[in-house]
């Protein structure tokens, strides 16, 4: 059972960072951030293939066009629901992210919004670190049903339930 | 009538004056007149190197694979200007959040190679004690390159134990230079510190060389035999109706001097001697009787279940409450080295006896003692005195106790997110009042609890987690008897020239080493089934300490451990354990090995020219699955600068710092040419130099590519990119879109796939480029 205050403080209590904490958001305002995006890119990991999460990840990515990395082995999953992505691994992903050089998944140019969903929660943490500390030019956003402190923005901590309304408002307009 | 020399009753004497007066010496097969002199050793032109010695050839990794921080912190707590928070700003000294993360890597590489280092220390001067400094060190005939690390850095081989001084002297002024450079103050920029970094690693290799080294010689371990015997693994190998003594650790001089003291009074059959972690693996090189527990992630289950009379520990990776969990059984517990003294009394002068009594009528808690030979006596006469009296503590609590428990569980959900792999931990604690162990137990036989202990640590209501999780397992302990090859050593010079020119010339698709701790992300059996993936597919798989027993830990679909199945060559298909977290030095060493015996590359004092030939012409990938140590750091980055990369699981991500490369960076992989002088296109092989995946999958997939090197034959690059396509057809589902990459004439791609790779490389606009005959990061 997760009570309010459990909501906001890290999933894995030990991941706290620093002063500074991710903002929560709620299903409209992750919705906001990725319409004000320019290049988005969302970055989907292998806790995402089970169903129903892969259904509502498949009709987000739908919804905004969203180009997608996919990372561990999540590439055949996805690519089996009709998504193509570009299969990396997550370090690798993070690596390209922090070089504002980078061209990006569609050669568009560096994207200023990374969207993360379903990576194993330490590993996406320290990913998001590295985010938070070297890659200025991005804003991170995690729509996990675990908050991520070390995002820019994080959904709360939630049960399945609660976590699969958020998901589906984020493409129900 | 043939005159002959009367028979003489008595041998000649070849020692007199005469010869000497001679001044000649006898040879088998020739008259010398003067001492042959020794085989010049040739100095190389970089032996014992400073700290920025080798800094060249650290920038050139560092310009390929350029470090990836992963801060755990956004502050910096080491010194009173502090605590600094460092997220884009910098410190009051001037650091910056790249350049702390490198330190921090130091100090932990550092804290890694002083763990060795002092065991290294320990054990060399205690076996120089017992045997003498002039005890010589020799593998046999079958290993000429005693000391591949040791020659290339030091420039010169060891002969007798006392020579190993000389390297730990050098070892430890460098590493001394190297904590220095951590102080406030003093490095300021990340890439020195990574190439202070790299100089600990190799540091670490040195130390763990000189360990194994010492050992083998003097404790007559198995010298690179193949054909080491299968001994006995697993809980349920115990003999718990006899009297046991658990050794837990990586020194193997207490545990031997058990085994010794058992011998000399007989009583090898009435004692059950056996291990968890690295001490197991030594004591068991050392005698076929011993037994392995398991791996570190068995020790609190183990020390839990009861089954332990006595508990010796030495050091490095034994839990720190070690004693407080034995004290729970009435286990008793001696302490063996200054590395870890638990507040236990220093008994080491003490009447034996006297220090039995004392455990068994509980006046101490447990002993300190310094001297292995003592812990031998007293070790093995308390668990004879100790035994009868814990009968009734081999014991975990009942089922129903169980049930019990579980009912006190709250719902709270702190136990699975304090859990380091998030485990459904109140799931199967909740399961279990319902009367339903089944969760439970998976937990244990899946080896999917590690047994760290932090759910208990959370709960509320003190529920006892690990203890039910090891007795919902305790169903099944008789049947965790497996075997494991005993750790063989390193690799013969005859196989290093049978397999020198299949493995640089890519017909043997590569050298894959299982090494490491057990923090896995989905248990040990993630372990074996890479180490068989690669086995089936003909690499060398080659591995040590706990990642070696989890291999062990497996059945294959024939019922059989995969050490019972493949055969301790270093060859294809061979399963080499090579021992303990020390004989890891024999990884690299067997990389050095082909540069020497196969490309007769000198090795005294040439790191630089040995390194940059593995990098770019051995196909080895290390993997450590389940890194968690500072020890697993520092051999990690050793590895590194030798050439050879390392993929780590997931947790791995934790340690901070990893070496990336940039594949679609073209101008990163230019080679140079060293025969014909041209500057060429290369392709990114090895793509990264550290690696942490995310799954088992992934994992397996970037090993297949990381054993790629630019001197594949077009047979041998065949040979690896059908390995890389298939495994990544099976994990993906597709061929990978990276392939064009490492094609570089059409000879290149494999057979089978032939069709859809030429459709790939259509589509990519690719053209054929040079194969490089000697390639190098090296000016000519």
């Amino acid at each position: 059972m997760i009570v309010l205050n459990d909501r906001i403080i890290p999933w894995q209590p030990t991941v706290i960072a620093g002063p500074k904490q991710a903002i929560l958001v709620t299903p409209e305002t992750a919705t906001m951030m990725i319409k004000k995006a320019r290049r988005p890119l969302m970055v989907v990991g292998p806790l995402a293939k089970r169903q129903p999460v892969l259904e509502h990840v498949v009709k987000i990515i739908r919804h905004f066009d969203l180009p997608v990395v996919t990372t561990a082995d999540t590439y055949r999953a996805l690519s089996e629901a009709g998504i193509e992505s570009e299969p990396r691994g997550i370090v690798e992903i993070t690596n390209l992210l922090k070089d504002p050089s980078w061209e990006g998944v569609r050669g568009e140019g560096q994207h200023d919004l990374v969207i993360f969903i379903g990576c194993i929660y330490y590993i996406a943490s320290q990913g998001l670190s590295t985010l938070k500390h070297f890659a200025p030019h991005i804003k991170t956003l995690t729509i996990c049903r675990t908050f991520h402190s070390n995002a820019d923005a994080s959904f709360p901590n939630m049960d399945d339930d609660e976590w699969f309304r958020y998901l589906e408002k984020m493409y129900a307009e | 009538m043939i005159d002959v020399a009367p028979e003489s009753k008595k041998a000649k004497n070849l020692k007199g004056d005469f010869w000497d007066a001679k001044n000649i010496q006898i040879s088998i097969g020739e008259i010398i007149t003067e001492e042959k002199p020794q085989e010049e050793e040739v100095k190389g032109p970089k032996p014992r190197p400073h700290v920025t010695d080798l800094r060249s050839w650290d920038m050139k990794l560092l310009e390929r694979y350029e470090p990836f921080y992963a801060p755990f912190c956004d502050m910096c707590c080491l010194c009173t200007y502090g605590k600094c928070e460092l997220l884009g700003k910098k410190g009051a000294c001037g650091i910056d959040a790249a350049t702390q993360q490198a330190r921090t890597v130091l100090l932990a590489c550092l804290i890694g190679t002083a763990a060795h280092a002092g065991h290294a220390r320990h054990l060399v001067e205690h076996l120089i004690e017992r045997l003498g400094e002039d005890y010589k060190i020799d593998l046999g005939s079958n290993v000429d390159i005693e000391a591949p690390i040791t020659r290339t850095v030091m420039g010169k081989r060891p002969s007798k134990l006392g020579d190993l001084r000389e390297v730990l002297d050098y070892a430890e002024e460098q590493m001394s230079h190297l904590l220095s450079a951590c102080h406030t103050g003093q490095e300021g920029d990340s890439k020195d510190f990574e190439s202070k970094a790299f100089h600990a690693g190799l540091m670490d290799d040195l130390t763990r060389e000189v360990a194994d080294l010492a050992q083998i010689v003097a404790l007559d371990l198995p010298k690179g035999d193949e054909d080491a015997p299968l001994v006995e693994l697993g809980f349920g190998t115990i003999d718990t109706e006899k009297p046991v003594v658990l050794c837990i650790g990586h020194n193997v001089l207490p545990g031997a001097d058990i085994v010794d003291y058992l011998d000399e009074q007989g009583m090898e059959d009435e004692v059950e001697v056996c291990g968890i972690c690295c001490a197991a693996i030594d004591v068991t090189r050392y005698s076929e009787a011993a037994k392995v527990v398991g791996p570190l992630s068995k020790q609190l289950r183990f020390i839990r279940s009861g089954v332990a009379d006595v508990i010796v520990v030495d050091e490095q990776c034994v839990r720190t409450d070690v004693l407080e969990e034995a004290l729970k059984n009435r286990s008793a517990v001696i302490a063996t080295t200054d590395k870890m003294c638990l507040g236990l009394p220093d008994l080491t002068g003490e009447d034996p006896d006297k220090i039995v009594n004392d455990l068994i009528n509980g006046n101490i808690e447990g002993a300190l003692i310094l001297d292995p030979e003592k812990v031998g006596e007293v070790a093995v006469k308390t668990a004879m005195k100790l035994a009868p009296i814990r009968k009734s503590l081999k014991k975990l609590p009942d089922l129903d106790e169980i049930i019990r428990l579980a009912s006190e569980c709250t719902d709270c959900g702190w136990c699975q997110r304090v859990c380091p792999n998030s485990l459904p931990v109140m799931d199967a604690v909740k399961k279990a009042a319902e009367g339903d162990l089944s969760k439970l137990e998976e937990m244990a036989i899946e080896e999917l609890c590690y047994t760290c202990g932090r759910c208990e640590q959370e709960c509320e209501r003190n529920i006892p987690i690990v203890s039910m999780v090891t007795k919902a397992g305790e169903r099944r302990v008789k049947d965790e008897k497996y075997k494991i090859r005993a750790g063989r050593g390193p690799a013969q010079d005859v196989e290093i020239r049978r397999v020198g020119a299949p493995i640089v010339l890519g017909d043997i698709p590569g050298v894959v080493a299982f090494v490491g701790c057990s923090n896995y992300p989905e248990g040990g059996k993630d372990v074996a089934l890479m180490a068989k993936e690669f086995l089936e597919r003909n690499y060398i798989v080659v591995t040590t300490g706990c990642g070696a027993m989890s291999i062990g830990e497996y059945r294959d679909e024939d019922g059989q451990t995969l050490y019972e199945k493949y055969g301790g060559q270093f060859d294809a298909r061979g399963l080499v354990n090579m021992g303990s977290c020390v004989s890891n030095a024999h990884v690299s060493g067997a990389a050095i090995k082909i540069a020497n015996i196969f490309a007769q590359k000198p090795l005294e004092g040439n790191f630089e020219e040995i390194a940059d030939y593995i990098l770019n012409r051995v196909g080895a990938c290390g993997v450590a699955w389940g890194a968690y140590s500072q020890k697993a750091a520092a051999i990690a980055t050793g590895v590194n600068r030798w050439g050879i990369p390392v993929v780590l699981g997931p947790h791995g991500s934790k340690y901070r710092r990893l070496f990336l490369g940039r594949p679609d960076d073209e101008e990163k992989w230019k080679l140079n040419d060293l025969r014909t002088g041209e500057v060429i296109d290369g392709e990114p092989a090895p793509e990264h130099l550290l690696y942490a995946a995310e799954n088992r999958e992934e994992a397996t997939v970037k090993i297949a590519k990381l054993c790629i090197r630019p001197t594949d034959t077009p047979k041998g690059r065949q040979m690896k990119l059908s390995n890389y396509i298939d495994l990544h057809r099976k994990y993906f589902g597709t061929i990978p879109d990276d392939i064009d990459r490492f094609i570089r004439t059409e000879k290149d791609i494999p057979i089978v796939y032939k069709r859809d790779v030429m459709k790939i490389l259509e589509e990519k606009n690719w053209k054929p480029r040079k194969l490089p005959k000697e390639p190098s990061l090296l000016e000519r």
